[in-house]
């Protein structure tokens, strides 16, 4: 198995210079801030991502399948493990984070190959405003389950990860901060893996450049593109879980500007590549934070908005995508 | 982009499904006498078991208040208890015979849309009670932004809204109040028992500076009507008083992470956080998120009436209730008097119709309905019709030299419809009270005088 070493290198650069500059502007605290934040934009991106490089579709109900992830994890850890408060026994609470993690994924995985199922199944042959439209009509639908089953108003998340920091560099970094960034870092390594190491993997590599193509050599469309689902939905779930663990509260319509911003980051990483919805997330995290630092909170989806116009001024496909005009 | 309008399509979508779930009319279900033991406006007529027949403006027998408060979701803890002290009030109106032998029955409006005040879903609702020819004067709204959207058609329709909650000062005062009022400036149509922020923003200043000692403030607002005036007056008197803002931001409420901005303002170490806005837009995510930072665990939080909603720890969409043990050293400040009126049996009333205490504006509220039947009962002597007794109730209330005895004592409005008689009543948090999951306790309360009183 050889690395090859050109495609890895690009990607990587940028990251490691973008991190480093991003550093000496936000110092520790916001670093970390940027970086938690960056993570769960990142999971979310990967979604839209993957679903675009594979049927070309965006899936605009993507924010609120996050947001369904959360309510989920939520649902999860107050109805079946009765849990409140923080857990401080760490074994326990690393084995409930997983258990509730794998739990979220899985169950938000079966949501996801089920919304393909009944609302983009049914249309993958029809123009491409049809299953833009229902995707929309999905993401209403989404949102108004969750608002009549757990009401408007924001709900609290069992803060179940202790409050607890340690210092580091400067700064004191939350015990739950250094959980989501590897964790994000974890699923992202094991998605660039499975993607490019496994059968199934190949199989969507191959359905996303020449769907009929694929179909001639026996690859089981309907299969990876419900395993394409899967993944997505999954990974929104556990960003979802995540956002809860981090802010403390959901609400309904929580998934409408994360998932902008998050559909922002895929199309600023080059939609369809993996990698650069990664990097574009952490971007966007960044871009956000240092807007918030410099004291322009107002305007910093402005920032978000106007970098993003910058890069597609640049390079249209994105800092990662390849210009291969219409096909990706 | 492309999502941003069709989202705002859905949104409308919503806000017209919303709308038509929240215009149903509730009919108040207690006609008969429900334990109203004390007179419920002084000026009542003396009718003894309503055998006066009403005049001809009583179409039906029934004439209506309106109330326009955002009463689902996030807002129940601020919309329901205050439709309660209207409720509160018809009741013992029609248990004593009605206002010259006319019922009273109520039309219920909601301004929330998900669960959020909307300035748009007021306007609608506005429009709504303005062609209910029945609604002789309305009770509202609860929010300033909301207010803003209404004035301008209650204006020109000559239909008396009586806010119990506002108090962003442009509501009422030039210039903005007179391009609200521009369709009939000489005959206003609002009236408001709240304190105004010009007053309600300095106090809360005065006691983080004074009463609790601390010289350096973080102010963070929501960048709504409300938060950004409230937010701008307590700076002035922070800075007034020698003390120093160490940093100002605004967050809007689609914020969903708070903790970049503690972070930031953390560093320049403040004594006291001003959340100027609501807990529904934001500021609840605010304290919970900003009490998490290093440096902002322990110092005391000041927000104004949107974050101190007086419901216990809970209540949906209260404070307390979403910010959980963040809620801890807390203060707030409410636009209205703690103390009610001596002799008032509003408190024991409220609690026993409803069974729990009163809300931050439920008196006010009770106010505002007892000052549309006090102007009613002068208006019936000359209606002819229920236009003219509409007209009638406006320019009675409006009227600077009346005066009208209420639960909140003797109140009178100036030349641009503020209370002559503004109270601050300060208001903190305890976590040990109701079984542990907290409540607000009140601290005292402050009288000031209205610039404007004639």
């Amino acid at each position: 198995m050889t690395v090859n070493l050109p495609r890895f290198a690009r990607p990587l650069g940028i990251g490691a210079v973008a991190l480093i500059v991003e550093y000496l502007l936000l110092g520790t605290q916001q670093f970390a801030n940027a970086l938690t934040l960056g993570a769960i934009y990142a999971l979310i991106a990967l979604g839209y991502t993957m679903v675009y490089g594979i049927v070309e579709l965006i899936n605009f109900a993507h924010g609120d399948v996050f947001m369904v992830g959360s309510f989920l994890a939520m649902w999860i850890m107050t109805t079946i493990f009765g849990l409140t408060g923080p857990v401080t026994n760490l074994l326990n609470l690393v084995g409930l984070l997983a258990i509730v993690m794998l739990a979220t994924m899985v169950g938000m995985g079966l949501i996801g190959m089920f919304i393909e199922r009944v609302a983009y199944r049914p249309l993958r042959h029809a123009p491409r405003l049809a299953p833009l439209i229902t995707a929309i009509g999905v993401s209403f639908i989404l949102q108004n389950i969750i608002a009549t089953a757990f009401g408007p108003s924001p709900v609290n998340f069992p803060q179940i990860v202790p409050a607890d920091k340690f210092a580091l560099m400067g700064g004191k970094i939350a015990y739950l901060n250094l959980f989501i960034v590897i964790m994000a870092v974890v699923l992202m390594i094991a998605l660039q893996l499975f993607v490019g190491r496994t059968r199934l993997g190949r199989a969507m590599r191959s359905t996303a450049q020449d769907r009929e193509a694929a179909e001639l050599m026996g690859v089981d469309i309907n299969q990876t593109i419900a395993i394409t689902f899967f993944i997505a939905a999954a990974l929104a779930g556990a960003g979802g879980m995540v956002q809860g663990l981090y802010a403390g509260s959901i609400k309904f319509d929580l998934g409408f500007f994360v998932g902008l911003k998050a559909f922002t980051a895929a199309v600023l990483g080059g939609i369809g590549n993996t990698t650069g919805a990664a990097i574009g997330g952490f971007v966007i995290a960044f871009v956000e934070v240092y807007a918030t630092v410099i004291g322009y909170t107002q305007w910093s989806e402005v920032a978000v908005f106007t970098v993003l116009i910058l890069v597609l001024v640049f390079r249209p496909s994105g800092l990662l995508g390849q210009q291969l005009g219409e096909r990706a | 982009m492309k999502y941003g309008k069709l989202g705002a399509l859905g949104a409308a979508a919503v806000l017209v499904l919303s709308a038509c779930s929240g215009s149903a009319t509730t009919p108040p279900a207690a006609s008969s006498g429900s334990g109203a033991s004390s007179a419920p406006v002084s000026s009542a007529p003396a009718s003894s078991g309503g055998a006066v027949t009403p005049g001809a403006w009583c179409v039906g027998g029934t004439v209506k208040i309106g109330t326009e408060l955002p009463m689902s979701g996030g807002e129940t803890a601020n919309g329901v208890p205050t439709e309660n002290g209207v409720e509160l009030l018809v009741a013992e109106v029609n248990a004593a015979g009605g206002v010259a032998g006319c019922k009273l029955a109520t039309n219920v409006q909601d301004d929330a849309l998900n669960g959020v005040h909307d300035p748009q879903t007021g306007a609608k609702n506005m429009q709504t009670l303005v062609a209910d020819a029945s609604v002789i004067g309305v009770v509202g709204p609860f929010n300033s932004g909301v207010a803003e959207a209404e004035i301008p058609i209650s204006n020109g329709a000559g239909l008396l809204m009586c806010s119990p909650a506002n108090t962003a000062n442009a509501v009422t005062q030039p210039p903005d109040g007179d391009q609200y009022r521009s369709a009939h400036p000489d005959k206003i149509s609002y009236i408001r028992t709240a304190t105004p922020d010009s007053i309600q923003g300095p106090s809360a200043a005065d006691y983080l500076y004074k009463d609790l000692g601390k010289t350096s403030v973080y102010i963070i607002d929501d960048t709504e009507t409300f938060g950004v005036g409230v937010g701008d007056s307590f700076e002035a008197e922070f800075k007034k008083l020698g003390g120093t803002v160490v940093k100002r931001d605004s967050a809007p409420k689609s914020t969903t992470d708070y903790t970049p901005l503690f972070t930031a303002a953390a560093a320049m170490n403040p004594q006291g956080v001003y959340l100027a806005g609501t807990t529904p837009t934001g500021m609840g995510l605010a304290l919970k998120q900003g009490r998490t930072v290093s440096g902002m665990e322990t110092i005391p939080f000041v927000g104004p009436d949107g974050v101190a909603d007086l419901g216990p720890g809970g209540t949906q969409g209260a404070t307390i209730t979403i910010a959980g043990a963040a809620a801890a050293n807390v203060y707030g400040t409410v636009g209205a008097a703690h103390d009610l009126a001596s002799g008032s049996t509003f408190v024991a009333d409220y609690t026993a119709k409803f069974g729990g205490a009163p809300g931050a504006y439920s008196a006010a509220a009770f106010a505002c309905a007892q000052i549309i039947v006090s102007s009613l009962t002068k208006a019936a002597a000359t209606a002819t019709d229920l236009a003219s007794a509409r007209e009638g109730v406006r320019a009675n209330a409006v009227n600077s030299t009346n005066t009208f005895d209420t639960a909140l004592g003797t109140l009178s409005f100036d030349k641009y419809g503020d209370n002559t008689k503004p109270f601050i009543s300060f208001y903190k948090t305890d976590m040990t009270l109701n079984g542990g999951k907290g409540d607000w306790t009140f601290v005292k309360q402050e009288s000031f005088t209205d610039p404007n009183a004639p």
